[in-house]
């Protein structure tokens, strides 16, 4: 092994830090969370890279480790609703078919209305284009229970979405 | 094939520039972290006849932290940027027993030399803990010095600065 520190991650700094934090500020929406989490993955990986359980440093990898980060932080979130609220109710409704076309800007802002994992679950399957079993693995959740997840998640983001529309 | 609608949210990665003062700061604390090969942590091993005893003496006593106890024979501790290694000998793998079977022992006179801010009153904390003194405060050479031994018996010598103490200087 040659030298583990941060110099192959200092070299394409400049060129990685946009493309992280173009990531992640779209999908947390808030400046101050990107920068925490752009902050925590580029130090993330910079252990990573100490404990020799890095790859070769590259853009793509960086943002696999922001989306894990990502991911941690609705987990977070999420724990912080559970103990808020009760857990709610309509979870199965029947199948409701969407338009033909939907309002894309709508549903991103319908997206940011919901609790941390059925959003984490979404934004992996539908921003990310990730494959269920993917999403599985990064929510630590088996196939099944995140298809569950995801069909959950659809309803309440339709119910979400139709709510503003209808404003 | 029907298309779900849901794929309307799929999102490109654009890159984007944080602010000039994020971006530099952090790129400061990429840089400051020291990578394991610039530490040069010094390290030290004892050989020790009780693990749990041990572990309970440098800790409880003499302000060491415990780092890892991953078997019945071995644990890292640290004290600041010392690291201690203690061993049973003849423990896991036995990797310390000598081609000819000779196995460590505890003991001996060498010893680690640990900097206390008031010898005195750590000398009073050591005696009240029935911990064996081999000589009490003795006034050295720019320190004022303390023999006593762990559990096993090793030695560990324990200091205070005085007038025209040493170290190396700053580089």
């Amino acid at each position: 092994m040659g030298t583990s520190d941060a110099g192959a991650l200092v070299a394409i700094y400049r060129r990685a830090l946009p493309q992280v934090y173009g990531y992640l500020l779209p999908r947390c929406g808030s400046v101050v969370v990107a920068e925490d989490l752009t902050a925590e993955a580029f130090m993330a990986a910079v252990a990573a890279m100490q404990q020799g359980a890095a790859p070769d440093v590259t853009v793509p990898w960086l943002i696999g480790v922001a989306r894990h980060k990502l991911v941690d932080h609705w987990r977070r979130q999420g724990r912080d609703e559970r103990s808020r609220t009760v857990m709610g109710h309509a979870d199965q409704e029947p199948e409701d078919p969407w338009e033909e076309t939907v309002d894309r800007v709508a549903l991103h802002a319908a997206l940011a209305e919901l609790n941390g994992s059925q959003r984490a679950a979404l934004t992996l399957r539908y921003l990310d284009g990730l494959r269920v079993g993917d999403v599985a693995e990064h929510l630590g959740r088996s196939v099944h229970a995140t298809e569950t997840l995801l069909v959950r998640a659809k309803a309440a983001l339709r119910r979400s979405y139709r709510r503003s529309h209808d404003d | 094939m029907t298309t779900d609608p849901l794929d309307a949210l799929y999102l490109p990665v654009v890159p984007i520039e944080p602010r000039p003062e994020f971006a530099d700061a952090l790129l400061r604390r990429i840089e400051a972290r020291p990578g394991p090969l610039d530490r040069q942590t010094a390290t030290v091993r004892y050989f020790v006849a009780d693990l749990d005893a041990s572990v309970d003496f440098y800790c409880r006593l003499l302000d060491f932290e415990e780092e890892l106890r991953p078997s019945p024979v071995f644990a890292m501790l640290y004290r600041g940027d010392l690291r201690l290694l203690l061993s049973v000998p003849g423990g896991a793998g036995a990797v310390h027993t000598l081609p000819d079977g000779t196995v460590p022992q505890p003991g001996g006179w060498n010893r680690m030399t640990l900097q206390v801010a008031d010898l005195a009153s750590t000398a009073d904390s050591l005696r009240r803990h029935r911990v064996v003194f081999r000589h009490d405060i003795e006034t050295g050479v720019a320190v004022r010095t303390l023999l006593v031994e762990d559990p096993s018996g090793n030695p560990v010598e324990l200091i205070e600065p005085t007038a025209g103490y040493h170290e190396r200087s700053t580089r």
